[in-house]
Parts: C-alpha cells; sequence; structure tokens
C-alpha cells in the first residue's frame, strides 16, 4: 500500500515510477455553461490526482464540491473543459477503457422493465460476454449480491436496497480492474452496508482498483486507503486515511481486565511524567456494532431478548 | 390506376441516384466540418478544436466500421424490444384489429368495386397506425433514457454510440415487423373473408336464345342477387357456361346434366384479388397533322397528367414496347387500356366514344388495325376496370391495312420512318399476319390508339395502355404493399433516433413530423429550386403574397425585383439539398397497385429497398455524430 503523499512532492514522482498509475488527472477542470455558453458554475477546477492499482481512493466533499462530476469526467460521460483524465493511460472519453471498468451510478439508473436476470445478461452483452459466461456470472453474481430468489422479478418491484444490490451486480458483471462506486452504501441498511463495505475490501485484496465517493464519511473510513477532500471544486487534501486521522499529540492506551487500584496507579505514572489525563472510561462500541450483533445473536437464538448485542438467556 | 412518377430503369436510375448521393453526403460533411469546426473554435480555440475534430473522424471510422460488434447491438435490440413491450405496443395490434371490426360493419361488399375498398381500407389504417408508432417509439426513447439517467449505466460500458443509434432504430423496426407480419396476416383473412361469396342459380333462371329459326342457341339468366349484386350467365346447350363479371370478379358455373335442366353450381368469387404483371411502353403522340409529339394536347384540365388526342384526325397515341417475343406471349397480346375522354359535342351519350386500336412494325411501318371500339368513359372515373382486349397471334381480321411513316421535325426538318425508299407497300396486301414475325422487330412493336369520332378527344398517359403478361400472387402482392409500410416506417425511425439524440421528446416528435411532411412537398421544392413554378422562387412568392401580386405578371423592374431574384437564386441550393434531404415516404405507398391488382413490380421494390437504405444509413450516422458531441450526463 502506498504512504501518504500530495502532489508535487519527490515521494510521490518515486512512487508513481514504481507503482502502476490506473487513474490520472492533469489540470482537470469542468466549467457548466448555459445555452449561449455563459459560465454556470465551475465545478471542478485544476484537479490534478494520481490513483493506482490496487487501492480504495475515497472522495469526500460537501454537496456540489465536484466529487460526482470528477467521476462523471473519469468514466467520460462528461467533456472537460480544460486538462485531461487518463484512465489505464487512454483519454477517459476513449470506449474502449470502457472493457476493464465497472461503475455503479449514484442512483440505480436501470432498466426497470428488465428483470434482475435480464439486467445482467443485458450489460453483460454489452461488454461482448458469450452467453455461457454471461449466464454463470450472473448467477454467480446474484448469489453474491442475494438476489438469486429475486432474478426472475422486474426491477420495478424490487426495493431501493435490491436495486442498489443489482447496481452493484452490473458494476460487476465485466470482472472490472477499475470500480467508480457513487454514494455505494446510500438505500442500504446497515447489513447491506457492512456487506458492501466487505465486497469493497475483499475487491481491493482481489487487486482491483476502487474510486468511491460518499457523504457517508464513517464508511469511507472504514474501507478507503487515500481519500481525496474536495470543497467548492478543488482539491483540499489529498491522503492516506490513518495519516491523515492521526491525532500526534495524544496517546491511546487500551488494557483489558484492568482492576480500579491500577488506575490510579496509571494516573499516579501520567502524572510524574508531566502528562494530562483526558478521559478514562470503557470504550463504546459503533451502534453499527452493535446493530450487527443483535442482528446475529437474533438469527442463532430466534425468541431470546436482545441487550447490548448480548443474549440476557431469558 | 394512375402513376403520376414514373420511375426510369434500374441502372439509369441507380447511376443517377447514386450520384446526387454522393453529392449530398459529400456537401453535407463539408458544411457538418465547417460548422463543428466554427462551434469549436469559438469554445476552445484553434489547436483544441483541430485536435478534437481530429480525433472525432479517426473514432468515427472505429464506431461506425472497425468496432462494431453484433453481440453488443442485440443486446440493444433486446432492450428496444422489451421496452417496446412494457410500452404496450401490442394494443397498437388491438387497435388494428377493433378497427377491423368496425369496418366489417361498415365497408360495404355491395360496391361497385368492394377489393379496393377492402385492400386500401386495411393499408391505409395499418400504414397509420405503424407510422404513428414508429414516430412516438423513436422520438421518445432516447430521450426517455436521457432525462432518467439510463444511459449513464449503458455508455460507461464498452459500446460504440453508432451501436446505440443502430440497436435502437433495429428494435424497433423488428417490433415494426412482427406487429406488421400479424397485420399483413390478419389483413389477407379479412380481404378474404369479406369478399367471399357465391351466388345460386336453377333452371328457372334460366331462358333459351334461339336463332331467327327458333333454334336455341344456348340459355342465359341471372345469378341470385348476393352483395348487391347479380351476374348474367350464358350456357351452351353442351353445358359450355360462361358468367359475366360484375363487382370486378367473376364465378366459376359447373353444370351437370343437360341444360336447362341442370344441377348449377356457383364457386366462389374469382378475379376479385389480382396481381396482374403488367408491361409498360413508352408513349408518344401525334398530333392532327400526322407529326410526332412529346407531349398531347391540354384540354383545359389543371392537372396535366393525361395527354390529348383529337379524334377524326390522323392524331394518335403510340405505344413502343420492347422485349415482346413469343416465349412471353405465346398466345398474342392480352391488352388493357384506359382512356379518359374530353366531348366538345355530347354526340350519344349513352355510348362511348369510338376508337381503334392498330398494331404497327417500327421498321417496316406495317400497320394493322385490329380492333375498333366503344370507349369506357365513365369507367375510368370510377376506376372500376378497364377496356380489355387481345390481339391474338395470327390476325385474320382486320378493319385496316396500310403501311405508315412516322414523321419528326428534325435538324434537316422532317424526317420520315422508315423512309420513303425502303417501304414496301407488298407487306399491306397480306391477308393474315404473324404477330411477331410482321408487327414485331426484334422484340419491338407500336401499339396505336386512336380517337374515331371528330370532336371529341381521347387522353392517356404512359400507364394507361398496358400488356398483361400474365398473374402473380395476390398475397405475395399484399405482402410487398406491406413492404411499402414498413420501409417508411424504418425511414421514419431513423428520422425520430436520429432527432432524438439532440431534442428533447416533443420537439424530436414534432421535428420528425415535419421531416415526413416536408418530404411531401419534396418534388415541388425541387420546382422552386430549378425554376420551374410560376411566381418565382421563396423570395418573390413571399412578396407576391404580401402585396397580392398576380404570379403571372412580371415584376416592375428595378432593384428591389433584383434583389429579389438574386435572393431566390441563392435559396435554389438550399431547396433543392432540402428537397434531398427530406424523404419521399408518399412514394413508398404501394396501396394503389395492391387495391387496383397491379403486381409491384420487383424493380420498384429494389429502388425503394435501396433508397432506403440510401436515407437509413447516412440518418444514422448522422445521429451518432450528435450523440457523441452531447454529453449525456450533463
Amino acid at each position: 500500500m502506498s504512504t501518504s503523499v500530495l502532489p508535487g512532492t519527490s515521494a510521490e514522482t518515486k512512487l508513481e515510477t514504481t507503482r502502476d498509475v490506473v487513474v490520472e488527472t492533469r489540470n482537470l477542470t469542468k466549467v457548466y455553461r448555459d445555452f449561449w455558453g455563459r459560465q454556470k458554475v465551475r465545478a471542478l477546477k485544476a484537479l490534478d490526482l494520481s490513483i493506482f492499482r490496487g487501492e480504495i481512493f475515497g472522495l469526500l466533499g460537501p454537496n456540489g464540491s465536484g466529487k460526482t462530476t470528477t467521476m462523471k469526467l473519469l468514466l467520460g460521460l462528461l467533456f472537460p473543459t480544460e486538462g485531461e483524465a487518463l484512465v489505464f493511460g487512454k483519454p477517459a472519453t476513449d470506449v474502449s477503457k470502457n472493457e476493464r471498468i465497472g461503475y455503479l451510478p449514484e442512483e440505480t439508473y436501470l432498466y426497470r422493465f428488465l428483470t434482475g436476470e435480464e439486467t445482467l445478461d443485458f450489460y453483460g452483452r454489452l461488454f461482448n460476454i458469450p452467453a455461457a459466461v454471461r449466464r454463470q456470472r450472473s448467477a454467480e453474481l446474484l448469489e453474491l449480491v442475494g438476489l438469486t430468489a429475486a432474478r426472475k422479478r422486474q426491477l420495478r418491484e424490487y426495493s431501493k436496497g435490491m436495486a442498489r444490490r443489482l447496481g452493484l451486480a452490473q458494476a460487476l458483471i465485466n470482472d472490472p480492474d477499475l470500480i467508480l462506486l457513487d454514494e455505494p452504501t446510500t438505500g442500504l441498511d446497515p447489513i447491506g452496508t457492512r456487506a458492501m463495505k466487505d465486497l469493497i475490501l475483499q475487491l481491493r485484496d482481489r487487486g482491483k482498483t476502487i474510486i468511491m465517493c460518499s457523504h457517508l464519511l464513517a464508511d469511507v473510513q472504514d474501507v478507503c486507503d487515500r481519500v481525496g477532500i474536495l470543497y467548492q471544486g478543488e482539491l483540499k487534501e489529498l491522503g492516506r486515511v490513518d495519516s491523515l486521522l492521526k491525532i500526534r499529540d495524544v496517546t491511546e492506551i487500551r488494557v483489558a481486565g484492568l482492576p480500579p487500584v491500577a488506575l490510579e496507579e496509571i494516573k499516579g505514572v501520567v502524572e510524574r511524567h508531566n502528562g494530562q489525563v483526558q478521559f478514562i472510561g470503557n470504550p463504546t462500541t459503533t451502534l453499527e456494532e452493535l446493530f450487527l450483533n443483535i442482528v446475529a445473536e437474533s438469527e442463532a437464538h430466534p425468541g431470546r431478548r436482545v441487550r447490548g448485542g448480548v443474549s440476557d438467556g431469558h | 390506376m394512375v402513376i403520376e412518377k414514373v420511375l426510369p430503369p434500374f441502372w439509369t436510375w441507380f447511376v443517377q441516384a447514386a450520384l446526387v448521393w454522393v453529392a449530398l453526403i459529400v456537401v453535407v460533411c463539408v458544411f457538418g466540418l465547417l460548422l463543428a469546426s466554427f462551434v469549436l473554435t469559438v469554445e476552445r480555440g484553434f489547436k483544441r478544436a483541430a485536435v478534437s475534430i481530429g480525433r472525432a473522424i479517426v473514432e468515427a471510422f472505429t464506431d461506425l466500421i472497425g468496432a462494431i460488434s453484433f453481440r453488443r447491438i442485440s443486446g440493444l435490440v433486446f432492450l428496444a424490444i422489451k421496452e417496446s413491450i412494457r410500452r404496450r405496443v401490442l394494443a397498437v395490434f388491438a387497435l388494428f384489429i377493433l378497427l377491423l371490426l368496425f369496418a366489417g360493419w361498415y365497408i360495404d361488399p355491395a360496391s361497385t368495386n368492394p377489393s379496393v375498398l377492402y385492400l386500401n381500407f386495411v393499408l391505409s389504417s395499418t400504414g397509420y397506425l405503424i407510422i404513428l408508432l414508429a414516430l412516438f417509439l423513436s422520438c421518445y426513447s432516447l430521450p426517455n433514457d436521457i432525462r432518467n439517467r439510463t444511459i449513464q449505466t449503458v455508455v460507461t460500458k464498452p459500446v460504440r454510440i453508432s451501436e446505440i443509434v443502430f440497436g435502437r432504430v433495429a428494435g424497433f423496426a423488428l417490433v415494426g415487423t412482427v406487429l406488421l407480419l400479424l397485420m399483413c396476416g390478419v389483413s389477407y383473412l379479412f380481404v378474404i373473408s369479406g369478399l367471399s361469396h357465391t351466388h345460386t342459380l336453377s333452371s328457372e333462371n334460366l331462358s333459351a336464345m334461339t336463332d331467327p329459326q327458333g333454334i336455341v342457341e344456348g340459355y342465359t339468366g341471372f345469378t341470385s342477387t348476393v352483395h348487391g349484386h347479380k351476374h348474367r350467365v350464358y350456357v351452351d346447350p353442351d353445358g359450355k357456361a360462361r358468367v359475366e363479371m360484375r363487382h370486378g370478379h367473376v364465378h366459376r358455373l359447373e353444370v351437370s346434366g343437360i341444360p336447362p335442366d341442370a344441377k348449377y353450381s356457383l364457386g366462389p368469387a374469382e378475379e376479385a384479388l389480382l396481381a396482374r404483371v403488367v408491361v409498360y411502353g413508352d408513349l408518344q403522340f401525334r398530333d392532327r397533322d400526322g407529326v410526332d409529339t412529346k407531349e398531347g394536347l391540354n384540354v383545359g384540365d389543371e392537372w396535366t397528367y393525361r395527354g390529348y388526342i383529337q379524334g377524326g384526325s390522323p392524331a394518335a397515341f403510340i405505344w413502343t414496347f420492347a422485349g415482346i417475343t413469343p416465349r412471353r406471349f405465346p398466345d398474342g397480346l392480352p391488352l388493357e387500356l384506359n382512356l379518359g375522354v374530353f366531348r366538345t359535342h355530347k354526340g350519344n351519350i349513352e355510348k362511348g366514344v369510338l376508337g381503334s386500336i392498330a398494331v404497327r412494325n417500327p421498321r417496316t411501318g406495317l400497320t394493322v388495325e385490329t380492333e375498333i371500339f366503344e370507349s369506357k368513359e365513365f369507367a375510368l372515373n370510377q376506376g372500376v376496370s378497364t377496356n380489355q382486349f387481345f390481339i391474338p397471334r395470327l390476325i385474320t381480321k382486320a378493319s385496316s391495312v396500310q403501311i405508315i411513316q412516322r414523321k419528326r421535325i428534325g435538324p434537316q426538318g422532317v424526317e420520315l420512318d422508315p423512309p420513303s425508299e425502303t417501304l414496301d407497300h407488298q407487306l399491306a396486301k397480306k391477308q393474315e399476319f404473324d404477330l411477331f414475325e410482321d408487327l414485331t422487330d426484334n422484340g419491338k412493336l407500336e401499339i396505336w390508339i386512336r380517337c374515331l369520332e371528330p370532336g371529341q378527344y381521347f387522353g392517356a398517359a404512359k400507364p394507361d395502355l398496358y400488356l398483361r403478361a400474365r398473374d402473380g400472387y395476390f398475397a405475395l402482392n399484399l405482402l410487398k404493399g406491406f413492404l411499402g409500410i414498413w420501409l417508411q416506417m424504418t425511414i421514419v425511425l431513423a428520422y425520430g433516433v436520429m432527432l432524438s439524440t439532440f431534442l428533447s421528446a416533443p420537439v424530436a416528435l414534432i421535428a420528425t413530423l415535419g421531416v415526413m411532411i416536408g418530404g411531401l412537398f419534396r418534388d415541388f421544392m425541387t420546382q422552386l429550386a430549378f425554376g420551374q413554378t410560376w411566381g418565382g422562387g421563396p423570395f418573390e412568392s413571399f412578396y407576391r403574397l404580401i402585396t397580392q401580386e398576380n404570379v403571372m405578371t412580371q415584376l416592375e423592374p428595378g432593384l428591389g425585383t433584383t434583389l429579389l431574384k438574386m435572393a431566390d437564386v441563392g435559396a435554389r441550393g438550399f431547396l433543392y439539398a432540402a428537397a434531398n434531404v427530406l424523404p419521399p415516404l408518399g412514394e413508398f405507398g404501394w396501396s394503389n397497385f395492391v387495391a387496383y391488382g397491379f403486381d409491384i413490380p420487383g424493380e420498384v421494390v429494389l429502388i425503394r429497398l435501396l433508397q432506403t437504405v440510401a436515407i437509413v444509413l447516412p440518418v444514422c450516422v448522422a445521429g451518432y455524430f450528435f450523440l457523441k458531441a452531447r454529453e449525456v450526463a450533463e
């Protein structure tokens, strides 16, 4: 995994020569204009970015910061006003690059009159995949996203979460090397969200490159190796997640099974070294962890009441 | 049947059409390139514009020729079919069935020619329904995809824009094809069942025909009345029977026993649904002085389709036929003739005007008048039937035999054909004439029609006289009629998809409708472009319109008039190009051929097929460029 670097540093230059660059943007700028050619909004300003093979890259930013515009420029859905975007070394408008790309859009833009199976078959055909391979991959992907039972139903009958999962399946139909996920966990319940995040990590482990943008910072934090933070079309921060989030002048020690007496001794040690105790107490789990534990426990022991993720035994 | 626009022979047409097509493609390409260069230069600067255009041209070759994938197109075709089904296109078929049910009540089988009514109805209603369907499907599909953003999941796959355009057109065309085939089958059954009837005949309906000596020559009478008509029947004493044609059909009559006390059994209607394979000749006129002219007289009709010849004079219509061989016509020439009659005096209004038919050898000038006939002038107007004649192979009866030289006014004065020194007057002294040996020269012969009554006029156009070579299969001809609708549908689909690549759905719909309607005025626009209309070009006409100036008067000379005429000259090129870009949809409608029982010639089908390809391909390519230049995610 790469170390956090900012563009233009010597460390980055060294990295770029040693690792495969999958996506590269140079001075990428997008200006939206009206019918008469007058500038409406400058959505993206001179973005310079390199994304490497095998990493999960997160694009963060508030609404209108240029995340989706960047995605669409990389996909060739929009044309750059200035600069260029290269994907696998080809211009983003080159159709042939799509052979190696999977894309999950922000909303599930699928044909509601097709069934789940037909949808995957249709997108498989667009990748020129032979029928036998299409059938096999469709079955595997439907199994992967848990839609095998609903494969014959039209998408108009799907819930938002089901449609989202099918959207992910269509993005993977060609076994892509680069996967672009626009708000991948939107519309998913906590179980689906966790499954999606696990899947993203699995894909990364299989050597895929993933670019995702999301409003849900916790999701980004959980899965992304590197993030770029956009604000009003400008890249404000770029680097490894763990490095960016590290608070360097605070030390955290987690100890299990410590008696209260030992706590007092530790406080004393800290004071002797002119340190300042900011917090001593029990750490909390995340709500997501709690929810998933309850669901898992409920499935293991139906009928029992579950407290704090642990069955009360009644 | 009226054929206002006669197509030239295939190769003549092909060479001419190919040249115009190539020229038009070049003009459109150059115009498109200039326009794109201008817009991109303004937007991105000269250098980037040049790079973009260069890249677009290279990519166009790849996308349109090199990288097309049948599997991807089949996927898009599948999508278009599913979309059509979702949009309940089958409702169109249900609507068609409903229309037929109502038509079954309202079409009168007792009319003078019910097959024309039935066939015109099924073909025109199918045409309207299918064209409307094509219009809506093609104009709403892509804009809906762009609005719903479903296109974004498609174009992010390795799909060529060309495949999206071709896939849509092909998918909708396939849906239309299935619908048309269903409609064709149902129409066939509807027409057959609507016209199906028979009559009864018994010995009480027959009365004897005797000669002056009282010897029975045969029996005659009428069948029962069904569908508002009855047929006169003639039965010979030996049981041979003949049924007269009424309402465009006859019945076969079986006689078992000895007339009149025999059993009579009439079969179903025959010859109501025909596909006559006809051979047309080239028409020339001969004026009252016996000199060849290109056009006939104008008797005051605004519609100048037919030219007229004066009766009781040497004036004649001369049709020249080629390829007349004993193999094609072993028994003789079956001839059918439609004539317009213009009377300058009433005469005997209950009788037709007399005319004559003669056959002439173009090399020897030997002219044998085989028939004097009474024109069916009213039949023509009703489109009911034609004058039918048969010129036998061995002509033994002739009302007149002579050697006639044709006179033409050439650069050296009057030219005679054949020249006087080559005339063989002995030929005219024969009593019997062989059609092929005496009257045909290398497969060529002339049929002369003359009006015999002074003061009356006959009118005709080229398609008014033809040789009935054989009869084709009606079902096949009906299928060809539906093929015409299919061609129209495909053109509409191509234009609809192309316009919807850059216009919103309702605007694309109106634009496609505009293209279709504009196509109806294509000939007029061409005439305007060549300055063949009264009242000048568009600018001069507009000036005349607002100043209420008569189209026949000359405009006052001056600067204004000069400017108007110059503007018209400038508009001519544009009009000519526009006239060629607009599809001549009306020319693809063959319902008259089918309804009036004429086989649609294979050459016409081939020409229209090629024309459709020549229209659909560049229109789809234009759609490719429009969609390629568009940011689908904006």
